[in-house]
């Protein structure tokens, strides 16, 4: 897909993204400067429709930028940023600026008190919490799913990290909050948990892509008895492994990203997500061998990689829950057979 | 265009009133046909399914009309094409005919030949075979023996291939074989169209495969003479010629839907009743079904737009076989029950079948390590 912001976020990432900044950022260090720049090229509006002052970018090409992000190792919650705004412009409340970041809010409480929302409870392993400004998620509240934007300034952080060393906080929620934040979500575009398994299944694909290029070039470079083990079989064998691994990753991931709010997005999504975590394991695995002893040190740019495809493998959902979700519709479905269960599942144009 | 980016297939590719056209089709035609039938898949014989197909217009699809075919795109044929394999026709008779050799024809035969031949085709009448293996050239295609000499009027051709899938009946065999000396190891090489019923001197024998099935031959030719006009394509281009084949042999659904039959039995026992574990695995088993048939569909796509996705059909057909060959061990592992061949219990005598059946997945069609060799240098592998 040719794309004029696939293009822009790819020159932007490729210019600022170093092996030092991602090193920075697993110490602690949150790359404000970038972040600007990533907020002036529009790049966290994309999903935004154009009424709502985005840039309504169709949502299969706005995800993309996923995708790119992943393949960069970006430390920084740009996807987050990108559904928390997207999902925030659906319930009709305006997207505030700045950097948000999602959580799924299964085990918040809401309660209406006269004209406020109180809501109570945890909010676990949240990507990025400490660094952004808002935490979008969804809850029900007399039955209905609610978009909440809670201001991070308002919770109670406990800090952690995930195996990448990027920020992921538990947060102790305790407030209330007003019609202005606290909005209905008028049709299922998928709860944060789908939604956040979707922005991972990107990023693990693209991350990917990133871990099998940097796996043959470095088969290109390295020489042992006399020749670049490129040229050994074995190393061949692993290298058009990881890819294939990594084209059903990919192809999961833009199959959910384009069922983006139709019927089928569940079971996509379900589908991405588990197969992208196991393509995790082999690439990285294989990475990791092709490469050597030089790509087990904190010296070499192969571990901000294949750790993040670890951890991101991990959430929103693992592939044990993700399998057993989608197992379980496949058993009980009504149709026929187990053949009409798939084609219906990625049916493309089903209405939404 | 990166290895790894499969395009989603254009808009509308589902077809669903063509799907559920055939859908109704196979409902009344396979009424009686019992899952160890079905589990042949592919691999199952039968004329008459063939020409019943072709009256509906479901073979040779993607044909001009002007040579019989239907002039549609190769996205509907993919759907007519997944749907007989999920319900295990036997469509063997036709298959290869329709996916390559009829295409490889219309590409590279001369008038005469796409008028005498490609019609029948499309009206499920002939029956082709793909000589190509030998007993000393399997993956190294190139070390084919098999060779026609120029002589008064034609050629004569001496050689031997083997493990040729129903040359016993089939009505044509696209023939690889050496024209002459090259310095070029791929040079030298001509492809051959045979009318095997009309032509005298080949001899044709049963080789028995470890499940006790007929299905491929060892095929000897003994100074058999072929007129001029039986050439197909340049004479030696036969190389090139065969690897642009290869896209469409390697690309299809039934690179990952020859074990369906089993999969059918196994999820009938376990809609009963199934544990959280035992639901688990048919989740890993759909999502890596789901996402082959979106990257099947998507070289699909891309051949219909005219493009030659070889790398991204080896990518296909590794997984592929991959995700095949591990069904049976994946049943195994949530049912128990034995494996009968011929039992009476469907899911036991499908799963026998099966079991023997899975080997050949990583053989058939270039080997596992042919095509992850390709997809290495594919790469960028200096
Ligand atoms: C069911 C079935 C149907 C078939 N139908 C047809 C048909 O209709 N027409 C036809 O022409 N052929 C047919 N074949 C033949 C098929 O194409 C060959 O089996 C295949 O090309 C492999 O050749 P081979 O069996 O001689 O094995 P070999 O080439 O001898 O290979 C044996 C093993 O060595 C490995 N190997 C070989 N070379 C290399 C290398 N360079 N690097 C690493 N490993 C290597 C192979 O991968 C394999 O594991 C059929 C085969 C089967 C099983």
């Amino acid at each position: 897909m040719e794309s004029m912001i696939h293009d822009m976020a790819e020159r932007l990432f490729r210019n600022h993204v170093s092996h030092r900044l991602r090193e920075d950022a697993a110490a602690g260090q949150c790359p404000e400067a970038l972040w600007t720049l990533i907020e002036e090229a529009g790049l966290t509006m994309a999903m935004v429709p154009e009424e709502a002052g985005g840039f309504g970018v169709p949502a299969a090409e706005a995800l993309g930028l996923v995708r790119i992000s992943g393949a960069h190792g970006l430390p920084l919650p740009l996807a987050e940023t990108l559904i928390a705004n997207a999902v925030l412009a659906s319930a009709g409340l305006a997207p505030p600026g700045g950097r948000l970041t999602i959580a799924e809010g299964a085990a918040l409480r809401l309660e209406r008190r006269g004209a406020a929302i109180h809501i109570r409870g945890p909010l676990t392993l949240v990507p990025f919490a400490r660094w952004a400004d808002r935490i979008v998620t969804v809850a029900a509240l007399d039955g209905t799913d609610h978009v909440l934007s809670l201001p991070v300034k308002d919770l109670a952080l406990a800090p952690g990290h995930d195996l990448a060393g990027m920020p992921r906080d538990d947060a102790e929620v305790d407030l209330a909050l007003t019609e202005a934040d606290a909005r209905p979500l008028p049709r299922s575009i998928g709860g944060m948990r789908e939604l956040g398994a979707l922005i991972r299944s990107l990023a693990m694909a693209g991350a990917m892509e990133t871990i099998v290029k940097m796996s043959v070039e470095y088969a290109n470079d390295r020489v042992q008895f006399g020749r670049p083990i490129g040229k050994f079989q074995a190393i061949q064998h692993y290298l058009a492994t990881m890819a294939g691994e990594t084209a059903a990753s990919r192809t999961a991931a833009e199959m959910a990203a384009d069922s983006y709010d139709t019927p089928a997005f569940a079971l996509t999504v379900a589908a991405a997500k588990s197969r992208s975590g196991e393509a995790a394991e082999k690439v990285g695995a294989l990475a990791h061998q092709v490469h050597g002893a030089i790509g087990y040190t904190q010296e070499h740019a192969l571990h901000h990689f294949t750790k993040r495809i670890w951890s991101w493998r991990d959430e929103f959902g693992t592939e044990l829950d993700w399998t057993t979700e989608l197992g379980r519709a496949a058993l009980s479905s009504p149709r026929d057979t187990f053949w009409h269960f798939i084609t219906d599942s990625t049916a493309q144009g089903t209405p939404a | 265009m990166t290895l790894t980016a499969f395009p989603p297939p254009p808009p509308g590719a589902d077809y669903n009133e063509l799907r559920q056209e055939v859908r109704a089709f196979l409902a009344e035609e396979l009424a009686d046909f019992p899952p160890e039938k079905r589990a042949k898949s592919w691999n199952g014989f039968s004329r008459d399914f063939s020409r019943k197909l072709a009256q509906r217009g479901w073979v040779g699809m993607t044909f001009p009309k002007e040579y019989g075919g239907h002039a549609r795109s190769a996205l509907e044929r993919y759907v007519v094409s997944e749907e007989l394999l999920a319900a295990g026709a036997p469509v063997i008779s036709h298959w290869i005919a329709d996916r390559q050799s009829g295409p490889l024809i219309l590409a590279k035969g001369t008038e005469d030949q796409k008028r005498r031949i490609v019609p029948r085709i499309a009206a499920g009448e002939l029956c082709f075979c793909i000589g190509m293996s030998e007993p000393d050239s399997g993956s190294d295609l190139a070390a084919t023996r098999t060779i026609a000499t120029e002589v008064e009027g034609g050629f004569r051709i001496n050689g031997t291939k083997v493990w040729t899938t129903y040359a016993h009946v089939a009505d044509y065999m696209i023939l690889f074989c050496r024209t002459g000396k090259s310095d070029d190891r791929h040079g030298g090489m001509s492809q051959f169209l045979i009318d095997l019923k009309a032509t005298p001197n080949i001899r044709i024998s049963p080789i028995i495969d470890m499940g006790g099935e007929h299905h491929f031959n060892q095929v000897i030719f003994d100074d058999t003479f072929l007129p001029s006009d039986a050439l197909l394509g340049e004479q030696g281009e036969g190389w090139s010629q065969v690897m642009s084949e290869l896209a469409f042999e390697r690309s299809g659904p039934e690179r990952f839907l020859s074990s369906f039959a089993l999969i059918e039995e196994l999820i009938r026992l376990l809609r009963k009743e199934a544990t959280e574990a035992q639901q688990a695995e048919i989740g890993r088993l759909s999502a890596h079904l789901m996402v082959l048939r979106q990257m099947s569909r998507s070289v699909a796509g891309m051949l219909n737009e005219g493009k030659n996705p070889a790398l991204q059909a080896a990518i296909v057909k590794d997984l592929g076989a991959l995700y095949e060959q591990d069904i049976p061990r994946l049943a195994r592992s949530l049912v128990s029950r034995p494996a009968v061949p011929g039992g009476r219990d469907s899911y036991a005598a499908v799963l026998a079948y099966t079991e023997l059946a899975v080997p050949s997945f990583s053989l058939r069609g270039g080997t596992r390590e042919i095509l992850r060799g390709i997809i290495a240098r594919g790469l960028g592998l200096r």
